[in-house]
């Protein structure tokens, strides 16, 4: 099973609902028996998410419609119990995971595609709709739905606006953000409300922009209108392999800094293509150095210019070896090893911690190096898979829980590595959003008036504090309630 | 609602200091006061004492887009003037660091030496960045590159509660913690000043070309330009690139063909209209700016944006023409009049009631251009 690691971390454990207040009565009122689940079981397997922090849901309710949302919604905050929207829990920092008794709504039988406009290229989609799903609908008109996380076989679209998913073609599209244009989401209130449109620059704040990356605490998304992008006329998809896995940072530090903007920058290191060979046997050399994939595409001529621009900068940081796909199927094998390395990680360790962390482009190379080299004073199976082009990290430790001390260790190495980038002028996270896992960092990057900020922010939406509670913002972080005088 | 014009001698004795000291005298504005920080804690200590003393306060860029929103008295002016140092350009990272009051020209000039741009709009005049950025404006390019909301990194914002915040994250992928830089792009300083912002930059392309073609459909023969237009000039086709994928793509379309690219004169009659709907329906408010007889109007394919300059128009067309773009989810605002009659936004979004509790949450006393924001915010 993927992710499913960790069982010695702290559990957050939930209190079933105390049903003298007959909210489970109600939620079975609104959706019938067996749309409600209170079972042992499914409280244990709705209460985690493929991240690291356990934790155990009251009650689960699987709506099918908006109104159903806005009626649990109305049940829930009236007998004062939190609501948590959840996709298809496979996020990484824990943003589904309730944190005390709630009513968790799974969003996943939600997944009609509502509506198309291919001239227009958009589409209304439930936000239980798998992000795979809709790109293949949409295939057959030439258009595709950009952000593509390795996820995407499973994870939800409405999942991706609650954490910003990104993906390796997020480098020149932009992350979910960049493609959503409005929504129909249920607020705090029980109340149905219509964010952001097709209309460019709706009228008021730009609350669709504050939706995205809000990990469900400002309101439960139920439907998407998602931006659709032509298929690129031309791709050019390359591996290249280096002896030394700061040569292919340089490299890619250096395409970016020509102003060439890749569809794709993926980066392996040498533990992780070994993962992968002995998983998939995909045909990655084996070493120690890394194997970058790099993708461009658009125009049949410019993509010929920028690909050859590329394969000049590898050549000069030493590149070894650049295989260039020949079709179609050759580029899906050149994907394939990247697509596997989480089932790779999965196979080759009894648990992995999967970190995010983001650095200026710039700081790419250095921020590397620190993390190898954390990794070795604390003497952990390090595996990288990056995101160069944005210099967007995940590390992941490989151990094994069973260890006495193993899982603190493990934390405490990685957060040393999350403090490196913060150090070298980035950021907590790049695309898995902050949770609960990264909740406590917070004020690593933001001020105690910048939180206070996101406080009131938050509080326009649920003055209640009844979504999805003790996410995102660390508890206390509201320290400026006296208004000036 | 803004008060009368100001009553100096209610000021605190330290405010008015704080005002003489700051006082600004390179712009042209009506209030009482006029000041110019140079710091966010200044910018901050002004807006403290500001809301102390409950006077509603302007701020003021590039003035070139006070005549958007609802009008309104003020009695102190923000001006952005001493906010103005290009402070972090990373050209190797595309990114920049920029005060609000550093005019869209200098910067472009300034990362223009490696060849970069911010992609904000193309005809500037002295509009400044956090102008810009505070009125939500994009160029034509943004048909290519998104809205200048997609490349606002972070912000930093003295707000009206009196207090200096920054949000968003120092990188070019990030979720961390709410979109900041989201709600203050285009909050039209509702919210505080917008004191500077990091943006992401994009290398200009190496080739570039205008193309004036008979039919805005013939640009569909070409993968992502930077802008089709449809004006009343006739219709333009921008294409940007590798030197040979711009000529290959000259070579696929009929027109005219300049090298560089050439703007739209800027729209500057009395009245400027503007549509913003779904992209599909563009033919549908051209069509209108033709009836009307507009003397001049920019339709932007692909983005839904339809600008039409007229001198004289019946706020009955208006309403009309409002009530239509509002039935299809979009919107028609009314820039540079001054009759009392017209609305200049319309409709307020149906998230009003969330809407004014932000701007409670960042502007309690309402001093930060009160009313003039949807919804008279
Ligand atoms: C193998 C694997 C690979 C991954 N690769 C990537 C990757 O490349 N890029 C990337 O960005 N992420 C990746 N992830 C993380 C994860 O897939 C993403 O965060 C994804 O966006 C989560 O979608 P989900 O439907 O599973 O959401 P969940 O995990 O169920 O929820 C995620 C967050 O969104 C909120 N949420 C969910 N639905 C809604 C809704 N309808 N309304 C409001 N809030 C909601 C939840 O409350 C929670 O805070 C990966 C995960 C795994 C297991």
């Amino acid at each position: 099973m993927i992710g499913y690691g960790l069982p010695h971390f702290p559990m957050t454990r939930a209190s079933s609902v105390d049903d003298s207040s007959g909210v489970v009565a109600r939620l079975i009122g609104v959706l019938g028996s067996e749309r409600v689940h209170t079972h042992p079981l499914d409280l244990l397997v709705f209460g985690k998410d493929a991240g690291v922090t356990p934790g155990e849901a009251a009650v689960v309710v699987l709506p099918e419609s908006t109104d159903e949302v806005a009626a649990v919604v109305r049940v829930a905050t009236a007998a004062g119990v939190p609501v948590v929207a959840r996709g298809a829990g496979t996020g990484l920092a824990g943003g589904a995971v309730p944190t005390s008794a709630c009513v968790l709504v799974v969003l996943t039988r939600m997944n009609e595609i509502f509506e198309v406009d291919e001239v227009g290229r958009t589409a209304w989609v439930g936000a239980g709709l798998v992000n795979e799903a809709l790109s293949n609908a949409v295939a057959d008109h030439g258009l595709l739905f950009a952000p593509d996380p390795a996820s995407q076989q499973t994870a939800t679209i409405g999942g991706n606006v609650g954490t910003n998913a990104g993906g390796p073609h997020c480098l020149a599209e932009g992350s979910t953000i960049a493609h959503v244009l409005g929504m129909e989401v249920v607020t705090g209130d029980g109340e149905v409300m219509m964010v952001g449109g097709a209309a460019p620059d709706p009228l008021g704040y730009d609350l669709r922009g504050l939706f995205v990356g809000s990990e469900g605490t400002l309101g439960i998304v139920t439907r998407v209108l998602v931006r659709l992008v032509e298929v690129p006329p031309q791709l050019e998809t390359m591996l290249i392999s280096f002896v030394d896995v700061s040569d292919a940072a340089r490299a890619v530090s250096e395409v970016i800094a020509e102003g060439v903007v890749p569809a794709a920058l993926e980066l392996m290191d040498g533990p992780m293509i070994e993962a992968v060979e002995n998983f998939v046997h995909a045909g990655l050399p084996v070493g120690p150095g890394a194997v970058l994939l790099a993708e461009v595409s658009g125009h049949s001529v410019g993509v010929a210019a920028d690909a050859a621009l590329v394969r000049e900068i590898a050549v000069l940081n030493g590149a070894t070896e650049i295989r260039v796909a020949r079709d179609e199927d050759d580029r899906a094998l050149l994907w394939k090893g990247r697509k596997a390395a989480f089932g790779a990680i999965a196979q080759s360790a009894p648990d992995y911690y999967l970190n995010d962390t983001v650095v200026p482009r710039t700081r790419f190379v250095d921020v590397l190096d620190e993390i190898y080299a954390i990794a070795e004073r604390y003497e952990l199976r390090l595996l990288n898979l990056i995101h160069a082009g944005d210099g967007n990290f995940h590390p992941i430790v490989s151990y094994d829980a069973a260890e006495a001390g193993m899982t603190e260790k493990v934390i405490d190495a990685t957060h040393e590595m999350v403090r490196a980038a913060v150090a070298a002028g980035g950021t907590l996270s790049g695309e898995h959003g902050i949770g609960i896992e990264k909740r406590d960092l917070m004020p690593e990057v933001f001020s105690a008036d910048d939180l206070d900020a996101q406080e009131r922010i938050r509080d326009a939406f649920d003055p209640l504090r009844l979504l999805n509670p003790g996410k995102v913002l660390p508890e206390g972080s509201r320290c400026l309630d006296r208004p000036p005088t | 609602m803004p008060g009368p014009a100001a009553d100096v001698t209610r000021l605190a004795a330290a405010t008015k200091r704080l005002f003489e000291d700051l006082s600004d005298e390179s712009v042209e504005a009506s209030a009482a006061w006029t000041v110019a920080p140079s710091t966010m804690e200044e910018a901050a200590l002004v807006l403290r004492a500001a809301a102390d003393a409950r006077m509603p306060t302007r701020f003021y860029g590039g003035g070139t887009h006070m005549d958007y929103g609802y009008r309104g008295d003020f009695e102190l002016v923000v001006t952005t003037s001493r906010l103005n140092r290009v402070v972090d350009w990373q050209p190797e990272d595309l990114t920049v660091v920029v005060e609000a009051g550093v005019p869209i020209s200098t910067l472009e000039e300034t990362i223009g030496e490696r060849n970069q741009t911010a992609v904000l709009p193309e005809a500037f005049g002295r509009a400044t960045v956090g102008g810009v950025v505070a009125a939500g404006l994009s160029g034509y390019r943004r048909f290519r590159y998104g809205p200048t909301r997609d490349r606002v990194l972070q912000v930093g914002l003295a707000a009206g509660y009196g207090r200096v915040i920054a949000g968003g994250g120092p990188v070019v992928k990030s979720s961390t913690g709410y979109g900041v830089p989201r709600l203050a792009t285009g909050s039209f300083g509702s919210l505080g000043l917008v004191g500077w912002v990091m943006l992401k930059l994009w290398s200009r392309p190496r080739a570039t070309a205008s193309i004036q073609i008979d039919e805005a459909a013939a640009a569909a023969s070409t993968y992502r330009p930077l802008a089709v237009l449809e004006t009343s000039e006739g219709s333009f086709l921008y294409l940007g690139g590798d030197p040979q994928q711009v000529t290959a793509e000259i070579a696929s379309v009929d027109g005219e063909v300049r090298s560089g690219l050439h703007w739209p004169i800027p729209i500057s009659n009395r009245i400027r209209l503007e549509f913003r709907v779904p992209p599909r329906l563009l033919r549908q408010a051209i069509d209108w700016a033709q009836r009307v007889d507009a003397a001049r109007w920019i339709a932007e394919h692909g983005v839904g944006r339809v600008e039409a300059g007229v001198d004289a128009i019946e706020p009955k067309a208006i309403q009309a023409a409002r009530a239509w773009a509002e039935t299809n989810g979009g919107a028609l605002i009314v820039a540079s009049t001054h009759d009392p009659e017209i609305d200049p936004w319309g409709t307020p979004p149906v998230s009003i009631e969330i809407q004014r509790r932000i701007k409670q949450a960042f502007d309690p006393f309402s001093i930060c251009n009160p009313g003039i924001f949807p919804g008279g915010l």
